[in-house]
């Protein structure tokens, strides 16, 4: 077994540095993209960088680390965090190698360095969860805008507006960096649609969003054969599954529908049971298992004689119907749809304001919802079975619709469905009040992912830093709504006011901790807008000068997320720097159990290793690294 | 950097000029060592937990399990460049520190001759444009290698012409470092590969 690594702050360096080098050639609106191949021939452009970072087959335990922080913090942005992590990591370097920790003894220089790193990033931390949000709201929000949630398109904006602010502007620079400006119009226009009917009269915005977001997998459908712009919107909602039963012949509307849960015919045997068939003492002749599927079958007669009464025709189930229900249900003229995906019907009970039945003999007529349709639609390869809802007081009032996304291939309608469920998160971080953002992020991540070991993550992370954090709320919080224009913009501007505010520090009171703080957070943070003008240093330096003027037009980006960005970059430096010691461990793996909670296209595949880039298929024993957090 | 590793309280003191370019050159060749792993990575090559032993990079594995290290595979090595036993570059150099040495007291740029054995290569200071200078060093520098077969006297005339050799390259190391022009320069470093080359062959001829 290797031997313990001891870390030092050149291995978190190197590391760090490669996922950098992987990620810049791909960042910034001129960036290129990575051709993903398989070994079955399938190929996939992406430019997204959690798609990148997450194709990648790191066993360093430290690049996983980052990995998985990133994919957990926003819904975009990955490039920028590993760039910020990259530059921040390189200059707490730079100066724990200038200043060694002197009030500790070490037993080497590394030690004092690694020692002093942590100090700084602790600081840095504190720093950024004291003050960040007050530098943000006077140093850079008065360069933006505020986008107001009723506003989606720039059409409803009086023309007055010289900024033309409005929610698809936004989403079309989201689009934009993943997509390129062939679609992202299009798209755009169609998430903003998606959006103003999915808004609950009443409710906060953020409510909305929560909403799509929860169920976007139930809200869309992807198809793949088909252009881009084949891509539409259907009233109600579409359940992915075919009917078992043929279809209902004639369209008598409404149609009336109930939800089972269980199968209509009940398991009263199990494999190991014994029946005793007999008639209570008396011996009668021919008394054989035949008689008893005979009388179960007519208890099974019985339940949907009395369904028919109620004058259900369809029957939508969770689980799979034996035989015998859907020859029954056949015979009555009703049709029967199996395997409804648990989100999928708890959208539908949501929707239609009805309560599944659980237990078969009891049938009774709030079970039953009233459709106004419910019918087989093609889409693409595959026939479902779309549903619309009766206008009721008691529902909630939204007119439900669902996304049909179109692509070529297969992977570009999983990327595009992506593309959306992420602009839905990011404009949902747009939306959400400040300060509580901060201390339910957590709950939030605890929602929108499954996997255990990310949920005590994130936990921990949080109960430390609130733990650490010397005023854990915030008095200043900033306005929901809240945009700045694109392109480095935010980064330049609180780099301004971070300098800014080190040299008022110096000046009122020699607090040199916090001056230096705020400069290395400054320096770290102009490193963006450079890699993103990279190519032309000179478009750089105008930018620096229309920023200031407020004349930048090249799309919008949202403050908060960009607040929330920061933060995770800090806490995932400090977690990277408390890191002491690498500890080599055997287990042996089936699928990639250790990679982070990926989209359904990927949990499908689980022999095959997830990702594009020519792999192999791993099923031995692997040595599984954990990294050891040193406590202080 | 005094970096001795004990308990006592260290003054850091501001690196010298040398000491800049090799931390220059070390951030360099860092950065040129993540690019290529990013490359490798890109490619579907898997990054180990386990460091190399020899330089302490990261370890890839390429998919018929082998492993490999970018910077001792294919970046040339950084310590090697010193070894005077590897490099004739530094077995010159090393020659040419300990001429400096045993010769009355040198001008002022000797010390940073001695300092940075390692960056001799690279210093691209600006130059004054003397180009008929130039050439008439160019072609002193140039001296007639005395013929291979001719016995003890030789050796005297073998020494005579390095230390020709040798003035001339100090004085273009000089000019070199006070020059303002690009062409002067590149003549000027032409000069000094012309002399060490000259050097490497009196050196062999007198083995």
């Amino acid at each position: 077994m290797p031997p313990l690594e001891h870390l030092h702050m050149k291995n978190v360096l190197q590391t760090v540095g490669v996922l950098e080098a992987v990620i810049l050639r791909s960042f910034g609106p001129e960036g290129g993209q990575v051709l993903f191949t398989r070994d079955t021939g399938q190929a996939m452009l992406s430019r997204s960088g959690t798609r990148i970072l997450t194709a990648l087959q790191l066993e360093h335990p430290l690049a996983r680390l980052c990995v998985w922080k990133h994919s957990t913090a926003t819904g975009d942005g990955s490039k920028t965090f590993i760039l910020l992590l990259a530059s921040l990591l390189r200059l707490i370097h730079a100066a724990a190698s200038k200043e060694p920790n002197v009030s500790h003894s070490y037993n080497s220089t590394k030690a004092a360095e690694a020692a002093t790193a942590r100090h700084l990033a602790d600081k840095l931390l504190a720093f950024a969860l004291k003050e960040l949000d007050e530098l943000i709201a006077t140093g850079v929000v008065p360069y933006g805008g505020r986008i107001s949630w009723e506003d989606f398109t720039a059409t409803a904006q009086s023309p007055s507006l010289a900024n033309n602010l409005c929610v698809q502007k936004l989403l079309r620079s989201f689009f934009h960096t993943r997509f390129g400006y062939t679609h992202c119009d299009f798209i755009s226009h169609l998430a903003c649609e998606l959006l103003s009917y999915w808004k609950f009269k009443n409710e906060l915005p953020s409510f909305s969003l929560q909403f799509v977001s929860d169920n976007f997998p139930a809200l869309h459908t992807p198809v793949s054969g088909f252009p881009v712009c084949a891509s539409r919107l259907i009233d109600g909602q579409v359940i992915h599954r075919d009917f078992a039963t043929p279809p209902l012949k004639t369209d008598h509307q409404p149609v009336k529908a109930v939800v089972l849960t269980r199968s209509l015919q009940p398991t009263l045997l199990n494999t190991g049971d014994v029946l005793e068939v007999g008639c209570g003492g008396r011996m009668m002749e021919e008394r054989s298992i035949v008689h008893f599927s005979a009388w179960m079958e007519r208890s099974l007669q019985g339940i949907i004689a009395n369904l028919q009464t109620l004058g259900v025709c369809v029957l939508l189930s969770a689980v799979k119907q034996s035989a015998a229900v859907l020859a029954l249900a056949t015979q009555a003229e009703m049709c029967v749809v199996e395997c409804v995906s648990e989100d999928e019907l708890s959208l539908f009970v949501r929707l239609s304001g009805t309560i599944p039945i659980w237990d078969c003999s009891m049938i009774e007529p709030e079970h039953v919802v009233t459709l106004t349709f419910c019918r087989p639609i093609q889409l693409g390869g595959h026939r479902y079975v779309h549903v619309a809802f009766q206008d009721s007081e008691e529902r909630i009032t939204v007119k439900p619709c669902s996304l049909v996304i179109c692509a070529p291939g297969e992977g570009q309608t999983e990327q595009y469905a992506c593309a959306l469920q992420d602009a839905v998160r990011m404009l949902l971080r747009t939306w959400e009040p400040m300060h509580a953002a901060v201390t339910t992020t957590s709950k939030r991540t605890l929602q929108s992912h499954k996997s255990s070991s990310l949920h005590t993550d994130n936990l921990t992370d949080r109960t430390t830093y609130r733990s650490s954090a010397i005023q854990p709320i915030h008095k200043c919080v900033l306005e929901p709504g809240c945009v700045i224009s694109a392109g480095g913009s935010f980064e330049l501007l609180l780099h301004y006011a971070l300098l800014q505010h080190g040299h008022s520090c110096s000046v009122s009171h020699d607090l040199n901790i916090d001056t230096s703080v705020s400069q290395l957070l400054a320096n770290a943070l102009l490193s963006v807008p450079q890699k993103i003008y990279a190519h032309s240093p000179r478009h750089f330096l105008e930018t620096q000068s229309k920023v200031i003027n407020s004349e930048l037009d090249l799309g919008l980006e949202s403050v908060s997320c960009k607040y929330q960005l920061l933060l995770a970059v800090l806490q995932c430096v400090r977690s990277l720097l408390k890191v002491d010691t690498v500890l080599p461990t055997h287990i042996a793996l089936h699928t990639q159990s250790s990679r982070p909670a990926s989209t359904s296209w990927e949990d499908t595949e689980d022999e095959l290793l997830s990702g594009y880039i020519h792999l192999h298929t791993h099923t031995h024993t692997h040595i599984v690294y954990h990294a050891i957090y040193k406590e202080e | 950097m005094a970096l001795n590793g004990d308990e006592e309280d260290f003054e850091w003191e501001p690196p010298t000029e040398a000491e800049m370019k090799v931390i220059q050159a070390r951030r360099e060749r860092q950065d040129k060592i993540s690019k290529l792993m990013g490359d490798y990575l890109l490619k579907g090559y898997k990054m180990l937990g386990e460091c190399c032993e020899v330089c302490g990079t990261i370890l890839l594995q390429d998919r018929q399990q082998k492993n490999y290290c970018v910077s001792c595979q294919e970046l040339d090595s950084d310590i090697d460049k010193d070894n005077p036993a590897l490099n004739p570059q530094a077995a010159l150099s090393q020659v040419r520190e300990r001429q400096l040495a045993s010769q009355s007291p040198a001008p002022s740029h000797t010390p940073e001759l001695n300092e940075s054995p390692s960056s001799s290569q690279g210093n691209m200071s600006v130059p004054q444009p003397r180009p008929e200078h130039c050439e008439g060093a160019a072609a002193g520098g140039r001296t007639p290698l005395p013929p291979p077969a001719v016995p003890s006297p030789s050796r005297l005339v073998l020494q005579e012409a390095e230390e020709a050799v040798l003035t001339k390259l100090r004085w273009a190391t000089n000019q070199l470092q006070s020059s303002a022009s690009l062409e002067a320069s590149i003549q000027l470093c032409s000069l000094i590969t012309s002399c060490a080359n000259s050097l490497r062959s009196l050196k062999e001829v007198s083995q």
